[in-house]
């Protein structure tokens, strides 16, 4: 430990400077197959080197704290924040505590603004568990416990179901999509590392279940809105927005009690029993299935020509909002447009793929 | 084995499989300790995402890392308690570590000299802590440990000792241990972990 305490000052009290702050040397030893995208120290992440207590050194001090923490807020909420003047800082920068909502949040700055240059000068962030009260460090526990059992009850979920497939082959497309469903489930639950209790039902040990058919009609135009993930309907309902028909639906399904909708609490609670006790269907969802079957289609696509595909693409999936198509009022004049609007796209294709062919040449030298 | 049935589908997780399995691997046939050194990091580093969590287990990396916990490089034991650290957060690499006889070989480690090993040695603990081992980990010499502990200067292991002490024991044999150690020693001159 680098300087003696101020303890009585409680968290936000003058800062000390501790080894774990530094910027480590980079390691420049590792055999090919160990090396990384990018170049790091020889380090060993726990959950109590992280925090959702971020310092940034390396800051101008040209009165940049609304831009820095402009920049912070790109990652998550930040709770709170302020410049540490007691820490030593290089000559004309200033170095600032940020404290975010969610330690996600803190890990996705971290990432993204370390190293990277700011108005003329280059951030150092790190992370500053020093700062943390012990509630903080209860809490960041509990939490990094609860997500480690939750992703691995689902990959242990997703081979049950391999399994269970193996023995039946004739459904087994149903298989490799309840994987990437919980692959995508995996993901989810990596960005909210931080829900609370009440969400655990979110991602443990519940299987799919089907969609009441009159889901099937809405999906994509929903989806299209980005509201909700077909598989967060599955589990848990509570946690999602809730359709009041859907939810007697299932409520119904479940029990054979007389549920009201209203009577949220205990409905979800009967769901949860009973999609326990029924752990051994496991069924998908045919949407999901299909969504699925489109996403594995065009993924694949991808992987053959990277650019040639652009114009049969999958309609599925998170898109960059397309130009809104132009009516002219006019059918001679629509085709014209639709006319000019293929001849550019042909020609963006067409630089686009030439530096394509330039990189796998000096590959195949080597 | 039916592990072996199911990697078989995702290749990917057949790939991560083979990637670690190629590090422990060199990790047992390298002579440079250099090299050592970082694939030990790399494989702790792995231990942080749980979905490698099964992986290890099979490589029998928590068997590993817990080899570290007596080497005599320092950074092969702070390494090797990081990896604990990670993987004890998950229920089955727990009941490993515990059938393992981890709990002795992380108590040593609190009397490391890194502050880093003893934060990860103290967190560890937490995780072993489970109602069949409660009444290895609650002992009275862990106990005034993480009093003395949770009189650091330093906040990080303060708070977690704070924590430790709050939630893997009861009041009162906290204030048992309290008790015991009024008659040994006082407050001054408390060894504490330094970097």
């Amino acid at each position: 430990m680098a300087a003696p305490g101020n303890n009585s000052l409680g968290c936000w009290g003058v800062p000390d400077v501790y080894k774990h702050h530094e910027q480590r040397k980079i390691c420049i030893s590792r055999p090919k197959y160990r090396e990384g995208r990018k170049e790091k120290a020889v380090k060993v992440y726990t959950i109590n080197l992280e925090s959702r207590y971020l310092m940034v050194q390396g800051v101008p001090a040209i009165g940049l704290m609304t831009e820095l923490i402009q920049l912070c807020a790109l990652y998550g909420a930040v709770e709170e924040y302020r410049p540490l003047d007691e820490y030593p800082a290089e000559e004309f920068t200033e170095v600032y505590l940020v404290k975010f909502q969610k330690l996600t949040s803190a890990r996705a700055a971290k990432r993204r603004m370390d190293e990277k240059s700011f108005y003329g000068g280059v951030l150092h962030v790190c992370y500053v568990p020093e700062y943390e009260t012990v509630e903080d460090t209860r809490l960041k526990l509990q939490d990094r416990r609860r997500y480690i059992i939750r992703t691995v009850q689902n990959k242990e979920r997703e081979r049950e179901q391999k399994e269970a497939v193996n023995e039946e082959p004739i459904s087994s497309d149903t298989a490799t999509t309840s994987e990437t469903v919980i692959a995508r489930h995996n993901k989810a639950s990596d960005n909210n590392n931080t829900v609370k209790t009440s969400n655990i039902s979110h991602y443990s040990g519940f299987p799919l279940l089907p969609l009441p058919p009159q889901e099937h009609h809405y999906y994509r135009h929903r989806n299209q809105h980005g509201t909700i993930p077909t598989e967060d309907k599955m589990g848990t309902l509570h946690n999602a927005i809730i359709d009041t028909k859907q939810e007697q639906a299932q409520v119904h399904k479940s029990s054979s009690s007389s549920q009201t909708s209203s009577d949220r609490d205990r409905g979800t609670e009967h769901r949860l029993i009973s999609n326990q006790s029924s752990a051994a269907v496991r069924l998908v969802p045919r949407t999901t299935h299909l969504e699925n079957r489109k996403r594995k289609m065009e993924e694949a696509a991808e992987h053959s020509l990277t650019d040639v595909t652009r114009n049969n693409e999958p309609l599925i999936g998170p898109k960059l909002p397309e130009p809104p198509k132009l009516d002219m009022e006019d059918v001679s004049l629509n085709t014209t447009v639709s006319l000019i609007r293929n001849t550019m796209k042909q020609v963006e294709l067409v630089p686009d793929l030439k530096p394509v062919e330039k990189k796998t040449k000096p590959r195949r030298r080597i | 084995m039916k592990p072996e049935m199911w990697r078989k589908g995702s290749s990917e997780g057949s790939d991560r499989f083979e990637y670690l399995q190629t590090l422990v691997t060199e990790f047992q046939d390298t002579d440079s300790e250099e090299a050592k050194e970082q694939v030990l990091a790399n494989l702790a580093n792995f231990a942080y995402d749980p979905k490698n969590m099964e992986y290890l287990r099979e490589l029998q990396v928590p068997d590993l890392f817990l080899d570290m916990l007596t080497e005599e490089n320092d950074n092969f034991v702070e390494f090797g308690m990081g990896g604990l650290c990670n993987l004890s957060m998950d229920p089955e690499c727990r009941d490993i570590i515990l059938q393992s006889n981890g709990i002795s070989l992380v108590t040593n480690c609190l009397s490391s000299q890194r502050e880093e090993t003893v934060l990860s040695a103290i967190t560890t603990l937490m995780n072993l802590t489970a109602p069949s081992s409660r009444s290895e980990i609650a002992v009275p010499a862990i106990l005034q440990c993480m009093l003395r502990f949770s009189l650091s200067e330093s906040p990080r292991l303060r708070n977690l000792a704070a924590v430790f002490l709050q939630d893997c024991c009861t009041e009162e044999q906290v204030a048992r241990a309290e008790q015991q150690m009024q008659g040994q020693q006082t407050a001054v001159g408390i060894p504490l972990p330094k970097d």
